[in-house]
């Protein structure tokens, strides 16, 4: 209890801080949208999906007159970031980026979950596959190609992303469609098309699918080349690159992107988004993409949404709602009839088990924990330095009180709220610590709402909203 | 020449330098609290660059990643929450360092040491991209197994009392690693029937839990005694700049050896400043005249792993601005920038004939800018931190349990992640008191996954154990890690076969 240098002139100007940083940006009402607004991207941040939430999250922005922020969150070939949407607050305030795997991961058995759980708003963007070599390989066709691999089959390594994921799939499509067998090309499972690109260029592997964009750098340096696209017709960018329907092969896979919201979405909700997004993807939303100097005045540029897509070289593929919604039912099927066919899913089934590597990893740990208990037992280390008194029944029960207060803020920020929660469980700690009542509650009242502030205004991140919109 | 000429001429316009000393102070407030990263310090001023010029942009976005890294290290003194995963290399340095007052001392050294660090990646990524590039491209999945071993044992091998505990500590660290989804699996494994583990466990709140709540629990538990291990009262040392310059001055050597393996294990897509920090610690270590001070609170060991974490920055841009293929998510938000201000990545990014030489130029100038003002920045953050060193643990343990849980809450917006959070400070005092390192274990869950990948990836072209050295790169990688393991235990068999044998 020493801690009683402040003085109270500067104690009560904090309070006033406090109370004034709690009322500020804390207010609810009927009309939306009246509170910040976030876009659920399922994959990485610096991604085309990431890139694409972004920008559609800066024009949505102008359009609602509310913040949108994107929160990624990824992982889980994206089930999570999907799931975080569909199991979301169906009440407008947040969205999602639905990529072309929510129509895979159901038929392979990774979540219950399908483009039902949503009411699909308008997909934004389709890149379709291409098929990549390295600059020295010996095929510049992909009649050429199909011809090794027919006389060479199981010989080639293909990677562009993980086991099952959608250029997999697109690989297999291709293979089925030419008449050649499902694992006539072995696919190497990889995080990205980042990294695939990077595995052909050393050697590891022959072919990589994934999207034009995905691979521009290196397609325009000349150091790969692309032996075919799978679409109706040639990417816009990439004219050189022939399809595969001119090329014989009647197979075309795209990898598109759309706003969604949760099922359950009120429809007021759902017409005033599609309206604002309406305005986006026609070009009548702009935002300033930098400046041009014109007699030494700065004259801002400003950009559409179709204009950035086409400065990043992402197809334009707008369907709006019924559209939307019969295009995600037609590839579902299709995804459905590929995905549990035999071939697939023969070719799905590991060569090793998962638990392989864990199992390597507890040996590992088995034998050092050995290791450790002979050493321990000889006297050299592992003698525990633990000195001072035994802990007392006070020390214990304020051990246990830290993982209480986490737990509390698990169970209960949701529904009651951050702020209320927050602010309870630093009194209480402080209380138990046995700090004064004045100090705690200054300390709890000053604290809250300023990371209240930073964190869920300057910063944007969701903070729990409970009932009183806290 | 003419381009850097107009290159440095852009970059010292009034709004450009106002905009670097605006996103260094940002870079550092976002980057020391626990729980937010430089990638999403850099991902909230994306929107921003939509209303700058392409030289703002740039120097907005550079200037963020690099002093939001460095930031990384504050709370690490402070608190003991490593900011980054390559902070975490030396966190219980610089923590053990505050609690001997040197608080001052402890991120002087990280400030100078990443400064210079930044300085000199810069200069590896401006003269020595293109070849850079082609050279980091020689490594195939084998290379990159046994870089991610020598970067694992590394952190094993620094471990404080025995090898066996770092083994051990990093195997908690693969196996927690393997929890969920694997790239190579399509069904994922030890969920123990919960949902969100399919995602597997996210190193920023294991970390902040292992380092963070694992302090706070300790703490609590004798909060009466008044413990030398209070955090103690301010008290005037003698961590000046001028000190710190002194014995950067008596280190260059040492700062030119992690220098050079940040800018090398930094330009591998993939690798990065993480296992760059780690290594140069480890490095340090073992040549060092004083390997024992090595972990409770060695400012050689912090200097020279902050320098290699900053050298990494700079050389993570290689593959990126070459081949368009990005290292980290930092970079790749960084890329994506940049291809909207009108810089085309390619390997003929820096010949002056692409047209672009000027923009390109300006990423250079601008790390050299920001690199110079984090360092007055950079200290006015540290007497800033020291500030909190005076409020009473009674009350800062309550506000770091606070901050621990918005940060790991940030992260995702994720309840989950707020529960592995404690789940993982439970872990952390428990092994703290077996006297287990837990550094190990934060870098075997950010690495388990791609080097399981790698593994996998390896083995299912051959199974052959010889197959696992195809290069001369990847046999060098791998007399490096037998040698780390087994070198003391070598030099103890050689040492007692000279010995004369005892009747």
């Amino acid at each position: 209890m020493r801690s009683t240098d402040s003085t109270p002139l500067f104690l009560c100007t904090l309070i006033l801080v406090g109370v004034v940083a709690a009322c500020g940006g804390c207010s609810r009402s009927d009309r939306y949208p009246s509170r910040p607004i976030t876009i659920i991207c399922p994959w990485g941040a610096g991604g085309g999906t990431d890139r694409v939430s972004r920008q559609m999250a800066a024009h949505l922005e102008v359009e609602l007159g509310v913040p949108v922020s994107v929160v990624n969150a990824i992982g889980g070939k994206g089930v999570t970031g999907h799931n975080r949407c569909a199991q979301a607050r169906p009440d407008g305030y947040t969205l999602g980026m639905i990529t072309l795997e929510l129509n895979m991961m159901h038929w392979s058995g990774l979540t219950e979950l399908t483009y039902d759980d949503y009411i699909p708003l308008m997909s934004v963007n389709e890149d379709y596959a291409a098929l990549l070599v390295g600059k020295e390989a010996p095929w510049t066709t992909l009649n050429e190609l199909q011809r090794y691999v027919s006389e060479h089959p199981g010989e080639l390594r293909a990677s562009g992303t993980a086991i099952g994921g959608a250029w997999h799939l697109a690989l297999a499509g291709w293979l089925t469609s030419s008449g050649l067998d499902v694992d006539a090309v072995n696919w190497i499972g990889s995080t990205g098309a980042g990294p695939s690109l990077q595995d052909l260029m050393s050697g590891g592997i022959d072919l990589v699918c994934c999207s034009l964009p995905e691979a521009r750098t290196l397609y325009e340096a000349g150091e790969v080349r692309a032996l075919g696209v799978m679409a109706p017709e040639r990417a816009k960018g990439f004219d050189a690159v022939p399809t595969f329907a001119e090329q014989g092969v009647d197979w075309s896979l795209g990898g598109w992107r759309g706003l969604a919201v949760p099922r359950g979405t009120p429809p007021h909700v759902v017409q005033r988004l599609l309206a604002a997004i309406e305005k986006v993807v026609s070009g009548e939303s702009r935002i300033s993409a930098g400046f041009e100097i014109v007699d030494g005045e700065r004259v801002p540029n400003y950009q559409t949404f179709p204009e950035f897509m086409d400065s990043q070289r992402f197809n334009n593929r707008f369907r709006r709602q019924p559209e939307f919604l019969a295009f995600l039912a037609e590839t579902d099927e299709k995804f459905g009839e590929l995905l549990t066919s035999d071939a697939m899913t023969s070719v799905n089934t590991e060569k090793f088990s998962p638990l392989a590597f864990p199992g390597m990893i507890s040996v590992l740990l088995a034998v050092s924990l050995a290791g450790i208990a002979v050493n321990g037992r000889f006297g050299q280390g592992g003698e525990e330095r633990i000195t001072g008194d035994p802990v007392g029944l006070t020390g214990y029960l304020r051990f246990a009180l830290v993982p209480a207060a986490i737990l509390t803020y698990v169970l209960l920020a949701e529904s009651v709220g951050f702020l209320i929660v927050t602010t309870a469980i630093t009194l209480g700690m402080l209380l138990a610590l046995r700090t004064r009542l004045w100090l705690s509650v200054v300390v709890a009242i000053v604290l809250v709402p300023s990371i209240y502030q930073v964190f869920a205004h300057a910063l944007r991140v969701p903070l729990p909203q409970g009932w009183w919109g806290w | 020449m003419e381009a850097i000429l107009s290159a440095v001429a852009e970059v010292f316009q009034p709004a450009v330098l106002l905009i670097i000393v605006a996103a260094a102070v940002y870079g550092i407030v976002v980057g020391s609290i626990p729980g937010l990263t430089a990638t999403m310090a850099v991902a909230l001023v994306v929107p921003f660059t939509f209303f700058l010029s392409d030289v703002e942009a740039i120097a907005l976005i550079v200037t963020t990643v690099t002093c939001s890294i460095f930031a990384g290290d504050i709370p690490a003194a402070l608190v003991r929450i490593p900011g980054t995963p390559a902070s975490a290399a030396y966190a219980d340095d610089a923590y053990a360092l505050t609690r001997q007052r040197r608080y001052q001392s402890a991120l002087g050294a990280s400030l100078v040491f990443s400064v210079l660090g930044g300085l000199f990646g810069t200069v590896t990524l401006a003269c020595f991209a293109p070849q850079l590039a082609r050279f980091a491209t020689e490594f195939t999945s084998y290379e990159y197994f046994w870089l991610y071993v020598v970067g694992l044992s590394s952190a094993a091998v620094v471990a404080d009392q025995s090898r066996l505990k770092g083994a051990f500590a990093l195997g908690l660290g693969l196996l927690l690693s393997t929890i969920g989804l694997g790239t190579d699996f399509s069904s994922p494994r030890l969920t123990f029937g919960f949902d969100e583990l399919v995602t597997g466990i996210d190193f920023i709140p294991a970390m902040i839990g292992l380092f963070g709540i694992s302090e706070v629990l300790r703490n609590v538990l004798r909060l009466d005694e008044g413990a030398p291990s209070a955090t103690p009262a301010a008290h005037p040392e003698h961590g000046s700049l001028r000190s710190i310059l002194q014995l950067a001055r008596t280190r260059k050597g040492h700062l030119l050896r992690s220098s050079v393996i940040g800018s090398f294990v930094g330009m591998l897509p993939g690798a990065g400043a993480d296992i760059a920090a780690w290594i140069a610690y480890a490095v340090s270590k073992r040549f060092s005249r004083e390997p024992a001070a090595y972990g409770k609170g060695s400012l050689e060991g912090i200097g020279d792993a902050a320098g290699a974490n900053n050298a990494a920055l700079g050389s993570a841009w290689i593959p990126a601005l070459v081949f368009g293929i990005p290292g980290d998510s930092v970079t790749a938000i960084a890329i994506g920038v940049l291809l909207m201000k009108n810089i085309t990545p390619g390997p003929a990014i820096f010949s002056t004939s692409s047209g672009q030489a000027v923009l390109v130029f300006s990423i250079f100038v601008t790390f050299v800018v920001a690199n110079l003002v984090l360092l007055p920045i950079g200290w006015g953050a540290i007497r800033a931190g020291a500030q909190l060193i005076r409020i009473p643990r009674r009350i800062l343990l309550p506000i770091i349990v606070v901050f621990c849980i918005v940060g790991s809450y940030s992260l995702n917006a994720s309840y989950f992640d707020v529960a592995v959070m404690l789940v993982m400070g439970v872990l952390g005092f428990v092994l703290e008191r077996f006297q287990i390192p837990l550094g190990p274990v934060v870098l075997g869950i950010i690495l388990g996954g791609p080097l399981e990948h790698r593994f996998i990836q390896c083995i299912s072209a051959s199974m052959a154990p010889r197959s696992f050295l195809p290069s001369p790169i990847a046999a060098v990688l791998f007399v490096i890690v037998v040698a780390m393991w087994f070198g003391p235990l070598a030099a103890w068999l050689v040492k007692r076969s000279r010995k004369p044998p005892t009747p």
